[in-house]
């Protein structure tokens, strides 16, 4: 059945630079999903930083907490860096990759 | 052609027509148009002029600009009215400052005189003679020269051992950085990705995100600060550490630790419980450690590229290291306990609650007194032990702000190798008692003076190496900076071995610029003093080292603006010793308390020589000028405090009140005639200024025992007024008949 | 991929040296001449990093701030200003604009890159 769920999940395209100004956006774009599977797409990012990063670990910890399927789809090396830079490549592994 | 000539050429032209708007916006305000962007335009052509100055290295140039530039900005505040005096002042600064523009370009000398008198003149204009260039301005790159610099005695075997640790060990020193970032850092597009990643650049660095603040997604505002950050970063840099958040200090909470080798370091923190849900029946510790090895791995790249970026830059030339700082920071690392870092607002309240703390146990304790209470009873006992340890919180609390001199003193090698260098002598700087520690806002006020007396002491002190060769004395001349505690204050010295005042010469100077009477009876010590006089300047052509139009008496001034006081001890041929006296704190002060006119005043009992009741044949009446007292051979000025302030009509008479002896800080003394002393007690200083305005003769104020404010005594105002100056030669003239 | 620099000041002298530092250090560099040009600029040459004065005629370095930090397109561009050591008021009044750094003239090229460095994305 998981797989089915995951076929459905909306896809959610990261925009390729995650500065100051994505973060609200980033935000409204998460929480119009809400209660649907999402599978974030990070192939396209470039630069990663800190607001962009708050949104996407509290999403992913509101989703989980609301038990609905939150997975993460193509990664770039920008975004891994970031990730890195951040201390956080442990997202890497514990949201479920695709 | 080499670029950098080329944009000397550029410089020059845009310099005329910087010269040409100048001229132009003086002549318009001279016509009384004076308009804010008249104003501007003036302002920044002479500041533009300035910056372009200080990037050749222009020193004249830029020293000049400089202080027509202060004015200018004083014009453009509002705080000095455009008159028609003063924009000819202002025109002639212009046609010098033109003169010394085509003199760089063209070669050639300027008129020295003229180009000093106007530095004077345009220093009278804002009243502000400290117009030196700040450090750095005339960042030269000046080649390595010869100058060896001991730290102390003591610690050169242990910072030798220190260093040999440093390389021995492999495992390089580590310190953990904690981050926690404001919005504000956000909101000025600052970027902890890029933060982290400069702190990276340092050293293998091990980061660690603490998320556990981060709320679900409703609840998030996007541009709020929730996630922190934990780093431990091989390296014993903690400067560089610090140059990486230079500019976002202020906008987050940042703690640098030092870890030592074989501990774990602190950053361990548990992963954020959310993580920890989500991450199921993974190990997470193996999560962690997969996660910050993953950011080691990026701390590595990250170390390359910035390497390969600035690469181009590297055949700029480098400062020469210097290896004793180098000596001095490894000896530090190894001695230093962990720190934490806390906003300097927190602790000034901290440091006013106990002010207020001091205060409110006196009150009490007086009550208590004066409720007739057993001095035996339980309360009295209690209130004594609450007073002592009141006492104890106070010196504790000034021991957070309390720093090291070294800080100042660490800058100074550097200064003495420039100036070194600019004057062509060999210097060797000692320094001492860096680790002596003393109020935070007493140091950073204590850069000026030590760097002036320091420039004067190469520049004037040590003769060149030729002469001390002739006179037997080493090529190389001595600076000694020293730092120590004496009777509850801080004691800096300066001493340099060089040829020792010059009294001949300091005399005639004083003499030739009207200070003195040329028949005035001044002892060694007193011509020495005359260095501090306003307008004393030992410089015939004023040097760019000590010169920059300010003068030893600046420095006296600023001191005393401390409550400290200057002086000096020279001996020909020796060399001569500058020495500073400070408090160790500006929040709390040792007072007399005196009543005048009915009302409470405190004097700084460091100004106090001796306090004594007059007896009418010691009192000696003068036409024109206020009594003289007798005091051991000597005739000193008896100044009515109550009636000089205005607090009383007339004075009263010396034999009926108590006379405080006071010296100013100029060496002058005065007896300061009080109706009655009332105590000695120590006071938590409260600003006049902050609260209220000042006032002349009053250096602050201060609340007493009983609840009352009483009023701080400017001992150096009260005496310095207008009726006090049956002159130091006067005196003695009359102590001698 | 280089970054780009936008440099605002009036001084030619100081805009030639900050183009000779940069570009020798792989930077491109844009220039404008006072505030109100630099804005003009701002849009097309989508800099990564503004470098400006503060002193300049028509709008000066504190004006740039403040618009590029309500432009909510530009607001994210890390602004340096150039100061000088005895301007620490205006610093601090640069830095409650928005500034995001500042540069201490007369800089060398290495304080320079460090200070980019530190800002830029």
């Amino acid at each position: 059945m998981q797989a089915a769920t995951e076929s459905q999940a909306e896809t959610l395209k990261l925009r390729s630079v995650l500065d100051l100004t994505a973060a609200a956006p980033l935000k409204a774009e998460f929480g119009a999903l809400r209660g649907r599977p999402v599978r974030v797409d990070a192939s396209d990012v470039d630069r990663l930083g800190a607001l962009c990063l708050q949104v996407l670990m509290s999403a992913h910890s509101t989703w989980t907490s609301d038990g609905v399927p939150f997975s993460l789809g193509g990664t770039s090396p920008g975004f891994e860096e970031g990730l890195d830079t951040l201390g956080a490549s442990f997202l890497l592994f514990s949201i479920p990759r695709e | 052609m080499d670029p950098l000539a080329s944009i000397k050429i550029t410089f020059f032209q845009e310099c005329e027509e910087q010269l040409a708007e100048l001229e132009t916006g003086l002549l318009t305000m001279k016509d009384g148009e004076t308009d804010p962007e008249t104003v501007n335009a003036v302002f920044r052509a002479v500041h533009s002029i300035k910056g372009g100055a200080g990037a050749f290295s222009l020193t004249e140039l830029v020293r000049f600009a400089h202080v027509f530039e202060t004015v200018l900005d004083e014009m453009r505040a509002g705080r000095l009215a455009p008159d028609g005096r003063i924009l000819d002042v202002m025109l002639r600064a212009a046609d010098v400052l033109a003169d010394l523009v085509r003199a760089a370009r063209d070669g050639g000398t300027v008129d020295e005189d003229r180009c000093q008198a106007l530095i004077a003149e345009l220093g009278a204009l804002t009243g502000v003679q400290e117009a030196a260039v700040d450090d750095g301005f005339l960042d030269l790159d000046f080649a390595p020269i010869t100058v060896s610099v001991d730290v102390g005695e003591e610690p050169e075997p242990a910072a030798a051992a220190g260093l040999e640790m440093a390389e021995g060990a492999p495992a390089a020193e580590k310190l953990v950085v904690a981050f926690r970032p404001r919005a504000a850092l956000y909101a000025k597009a600052n970027e902890p990705a890029v933060l982290l990643r400069e702190l990276a650049s340092l050293g293998r660095a091990e980061i660690t995100l603490d998320a556990s603040s981060l709320p679900q997604l409703d609840e998030l505002e996007p541009e709020a600060a929730y996630l922190h950050w934990v780093a431990t970063v091989e390296t014993d840099d903690e400067a560089a550490i610090r140059e990486v958040f230079d500019f976002v200090e202020g906008d987050c909470e940042l703690s640098i630790a030092r870890v030592p080798d074989d501990c774990e370091p602190v950053a361990a923190r548990q992963p954020p419980v959310d993580e920890a849900e989500t991450a199921g029946e993974l190990d997470i510790k193996a999560l962690i450690a997969r996660a910050t090895g993953g950011a080691t791995q990026t701390a590595a790249a990250a170390q390359a590229a910035p390497a390969a970026q600035v690469i181009s830059l590297r055949d700029h030339p480098a400062r020469a290291p210097d290896m004793s700082a180098r000596k001095e920071d490894g000896h530090a690392v190894a001695a230093a306990s962990p720190t934490i870092r806390v906003d300097l607002e927190r602790v000034d309240r901290l440091i006013d609650l106990v002010g207020e703390l001091v205060i409110n146990q006196a009150m009490l304790a007086q009550r208590v007194l004066e409720s007739g209470l057993a001095r035996s009873s339980g309360i009295a006992v209690g209130l004594d032990d609450l007073e002592l340890l009141t006492r104890e919180i106070q010196d504790s609390v000034m021991a957070i702000r309390a720093q090291p001199v070294k800080s100042v003193f660490q800058r100074m090698p550097r200064l003495v190798r420039e100036v070194a260098h600019a004057t062509g002598k060999q210097v060797r700087l000692v320094v001492e008692g860096e680790g002596t520690e003393v109020d935070k806002t007493v140091i950073e006020r204590l850069t000026d003076p030590i760097t002036h007396m320091i420039r004067n002491a190469i520049d004037h002190g040590l003769e060149p190496p030729e002469r001390r060769i002739e006179v037997g004395k080493p090529a190389e001349g001595v600076v000694r900076l020293s730092a120590l505690h004496r009777s509850g204050r801080i004691v800096i010295e300066v001493a340099d071995d060089g040829g020792g005042i010059n009294r001949t010469r300091v005399r005639q100077i004083a003499v030739d610029k009207g200070l003195i009477s040329p028949d005035a009876n001044l002892s060694d010590e007193e011509t020495d003093n005359l260095i501090f006089m306003p307008g004393f300047s030992t410089a015939e052509t004023i040097s760019d080292i000590s010169g920059r139009g300010v003068g030893m008496d600046v420095v006296r001034r600023s001191i005393q603006a401390l409550g400290g006081r200057i002086s000096i001890a020279s001996r020909p041929g020796q060399g001569s010793t500058f020495t500073l006296s400070l408090p160790l704190t500006l929040a709390v002060l040792d007072g007399m308390v005196v009543s005048v006119g009915g009302q409470t005043f405190v004097l700084p009992i460091t100004t106090v020589m001796e306090t004594l009741q007059p007896k009418p044949t010691e009192v000696r009446r003068l036409e024109g000028s206020v009594p003289l007292l007798l005091v051991r051979d000597r005739y000193v000025p008896i100044l009515d405090v109550g009636h000089r302030l205005g607090y009383r009509a007339g004075p009263i008479e010396p034999t009926e009140g108590v006379v405080l002896l006071v010296e100013g800080e100029d060496g002058r003394s005065a007896a300061l005639l009080v109706e009655s002393i009332l105590g000695q007690r120590q006071v938590v200083i409260k600003s006049l200024e902050a609260n209220y305005q000042r006032v002349p003769g009053i250096a602050a104020a201060t609340i007493l025992g009983d609840g009352r404010v009483a009023l701080i005594l400017d001992v150096d105002a009260v005496i310095s007024g207008p009726t006090s100056e049956p002159a130091l030669a006067e005196t003695r003239l009359l102590a001698a008949g | 991929m280089s970054k780009t620099i936008l440099t605002i000041d009036d001084s030619r002298t100081m805009r030639d040296m900050l183009m000779l530092a940069l570009s020798n250090a792989g930077y491109r560099v844009v220039q404008a001449v006072d505030g109100v040009h630099g804005l003009e600029v701002l849009g097309a040459a989508a800099p990564d990093v503004i470098i400006t004065d503060i002193n300049m005629p028509r709008m000066d370095g504190f004006g740039v701030i403040e618009s590029v930090r309500k432009d909510d397109r530009h607001r994210a561009t890390p602004i340096l200003v150039l100061t000088t050591e005895s301007d620490a008021a205006k610093k601090e009044r640069a830095r409650a604009a928005g500034a995001t750094g500042w540069i201490v003239k007369p800089f060398n090229p290495e304080k320079l890159v460090s200070a980019i460095r530190r800002v830029a994305a």
